[in-house]
């Protein structure tokens, strides 16, 4: 009796260990209609067997599942439409996924298994602090990286990393922006701005300050809140009430879509009723679906082009095949903007002749005439992409967004 | 002044979920001596079944018992759920091993955290999955300046009334009695006629459940769910615990309630960005004053 008890537990134990550590490692174990991520070949050899391999680094599971499963989504249809045009220097395109469940630290791992792996150019990630230490070490086994949702100003600024590149635009563009709309066109004379503290969240708040800091100097405007909220609570009402007896015009919003539906819809019930503003990454359907539409009624948010709102050739063309398969629309601009990754990559792999790294990244600096989802892929030198416009979209009591004029 | 209040009111809210999640750690510690790292996770499971009552059938429990009866339902359903899921984990992950000394069994206990947290995400899937907005009741109670939900008081009310209720049934029956002799000394209980597997039974069907009630309580006030959510409230619920003194069940309640109040307060007049070093500074304080916490680990007096 006691034996088996023992086989049982240790059964139990082992399959608790394998569920563990299997999920954040294997993404290919979600089920996936696609052949591409099931057959590995057993020799990763890029250049020779009739296939290129391109990771894709993306957070299949952990807060930010639906990102990762959206961008896995996107470079999949992305993939298939460069495979039937007849893939890349005559080679079909291969996508190989690995799970960063997003957060920094199985961020590292999954690199570490890309690059094991022997792949020479990488799609990663969503987040920008989970991009960073990924980053890293992409840059120093010389794999070139492309980041697809990471946004923050460091990334690029802080130091050269010569292999990374991001199709995302950047952040201080996107607080500028929201500078001039909260001051200029929305009148606001008591801002008050949350953020969660990471790379983020916290660099959008704190251009945020600067660039409003002539209006705040000229006495057009102040800033009666400043402060972080703990991202994974659930919990805001202090945070909320302190806000409410501040009574500002318009509360700015600078982290993520989980705690921002949250936010709002803890605010609307605590009887704030001021303009709401999301930063880029809070609208999406998560978002909807966490507050609610009551709650997110007439919100704001600043975003680059979403992706019902592109209108190149390209864009439509994606947008169709990736309707045909799924049935909807990405759920965000994050998810194409991967899509846009490979298409960069494949786009550079062409004009260098190769999968070299090096030839590779030369490449991408100098692109002139590769066309993307989202318009032009153009890089600067230090890997940022070039002229990414900035819009305002409003939501309707349906849920739906629309252009704000 | 009534900020003040509210603010009070909304670290009581918190409070109650931590207080509630930290009576079933204490409650199995102090039986068992075994800190129950899965607790959390059966708190999320919680929060899972009572959102399969609400979601089931397009609202077919809103829909028939109403919204109030149909909280009471899936309140019930994770209730009686969990309190299965906790004999269970019992039966399977820790008697097997409990003789094997302390180590074995928190190793077993962070298996099943992990076992637990993967199954909820391989049912359920790994996005957020959202309480039904009908679900829900929309009432605002206003009190002067102070607003608060009508589910929020609700929520409060009965929090305070399970705490009590499991307060007079540990510290004032004649079981209870039973509980509290197994916890000081489970050879001596033993020997004078305490039968030690039914007070495991009732810690691992209570403790748990409590922690379900108060999933589905999260997931009804707050509306956002998601498979790792466990690891937040089972911190937060464990640093009550030990700062109320672990192995105690009024230490658990204060705990939980003093944590959350701090946590609030500091929030709403200091930073909301520094709440949590506060908290842990507060904690370490304790510690380094009480040892054993505010109220204290119960111990035989040895003569």
């Amino acid at each position: 009796m006691k034996r088996i008890l023992l086989v049982v537990l240790s059964a139990v134990l082992v399959l608790s260990l394998l569920a563990g550590c299997a999920s954040p490692a294997t993404p290919t174990a979600t089920p996936s209609p696609t052949a591409t991520s099931a057959t590995p070949t057993p020799t990763p050899t890029p250049t020779g067997g009739g296939v290129i391999q391109i990771g894709l680094q993306a957070p299949i599971t952990g807060n930010f599942a639906a990102e990762g499963q959206w961008a896995k989504q996107c470079v999949e249809v992305a993939a298939a439409l460069i495979n039937a045009k007849g893939g890349v220097l005559g080679k079909q395109v291969e996508i190989v996924v690995a799970d960063d469940a997003s957060n920094p630290k199985d961020s590292a791992l999954a690199a570490q298994k890309l690059i094991s792996q022997g792949l020479k150019e990488v799609i990663a990630s969503y987040g920008s602090s989970v991009t960073a230490p990924a980053a890293d070490l992409y840059d120093k086994n010389q794999v070139v990286s492309v980041g697809y949702g990471c946004t923050a100003v460091s990334l690029t600024m802080d130091k050269l990393r010569p292999y990374f590149f991001r199709t995302a635009g950047r952040d201080d563009t996107q607080s500028e922006f929201f500078a001039k709309l909260a001051v200029e066109k929305l009148g606001a004379k008591k801002i008050a701005i949350m953020h969660d503290n990471q790379d983020y969240g916290k660099g959008v708040a704190e251009d945020a300050m600067k660039y409003l800091k002539p209006y705040v100097d000229a006495g057009t405007t102040e800033v009666v809140y400043y402060d972080a909220i703990t991202p994974g609570e659930n919990d805001y009402s202090a945070a909320i009430t302190k806000i409410k007896q501040l009574n500002p015009d318009l509360l700015f919003f600078t982290a993520y879509y989980p705690e921002a539906g949250l936010i709002i819809k803890q605010a609307r019930q605590a009887g704030i009723t001021c303009t709401f503003v999301g930063n880029n990454s809070v609208p999406t359907p998560e978002f909807v679906k966490i507050a609610g539409n009551d709650a997110i009624k007439g919100a704001l948010m600043l975003n680059e082009p979403m992706p019902q709102f592109l209108t190149y050739a390209e864009s439509t063309q994606f947008l169709n095949a990736y309707k045909a398969k799924y049935n909807e629309i990405p759920g965000s601009i994050w998810a194409v903007y991967a899509a846009d990754a490979l298409n960069a990559l494949c786009a550079a792999i062409t004009k260098a002749g190769g999968t070299d790294p090096d030839k590779v990244a030369a490449a991408m600096r100098t692109m002139t005439d590769a066309k993307g989802i989202t318009g032009s892929l153009l890089f600067t030198e230090r890997g940022d992409r070039k002229d990414i416009p900035y819009y305002t979209y409003i939501y309707d009591d349906k849920g739906e967004l629309a252009l704000y004029k | 002044m009534s900020v003040f209040f509210e603010q009070l009111l909304n670290g009581l809210t918190i409070g109650s979920f931590y207080a509630l999640v930290a009576l079933g750690y204490s409650m199995v510690y102090g039986v068992m001596k075994l800190i129950n790292f899965a607790h959390g996770d059966l708190f999320t499971l919680g929060s899972y079944l009572g959102y399969t009552v609400l979601v089931v059938g397009a609202g077919w429990v809103t829909a028939n018992f109403g919204v109030w009866g149909g909280m009471a339902v899936a309140m019930l359903a994770a209730f009686l759920g969990i309190a299965v899921a906790g004999i269970l984990l019992e039966r399977i992950a820790y008697r097997p091993v409990y003789k094997a000394g302390r180590l074995p069994l928190v190793v077993s206990a962070l298996g099943m955290s992990i076992f637990i947290q993967n199954g909820i995400m391989a049912i359920w899937g790994p996005r957020f999955q959202a309480y039904p907005m009908t679900a829900v009741p929309k009432e605002i109670i206003t009190i002067g300046d102070i607003r608060i939900t009508a589910l929020q008081l609700f929520i409060l009310l009965l929090a305070l009334a399970l705490m009590g209720l499991i307060y007079w049934l540990v510290e004032k029956t004649t079981f209870g009695a039973a509980v509290r002799a197994a916890a000081l000394d489970k050879d001596t209980a033993t020997l004078m006629g305490i039968n030690f597997r039914q007070v495991i039974f009732f810690v691992f069907a209570l403790g748990p459940a409590l922690g379900g009630i108060a999933g589905v309580m999260t997931g009804l006030n707050y509306g956002r769910i998601i498979f790792n959510m466990g690891w937040v409230y089972g911190l937060k619920a464990f640093t009550a615990t030990i700062l109320g003194g672990i192995g105690n069940i009024p230490g658990a309640m204060i705990g939980g309630l003093l944590l959350g109040i701090l946590e609030t307060l500091f929030a709403g007049y200091v930073s909301s960005a520094w709440k949590d070093v506060f908290i842990f500074m507060v904690l370490i304080l304790v510690l380094i004053w009480r040892p054993t916490g505010l109220i204290g680990e119960k111990t035989a007096e040895k003569v």
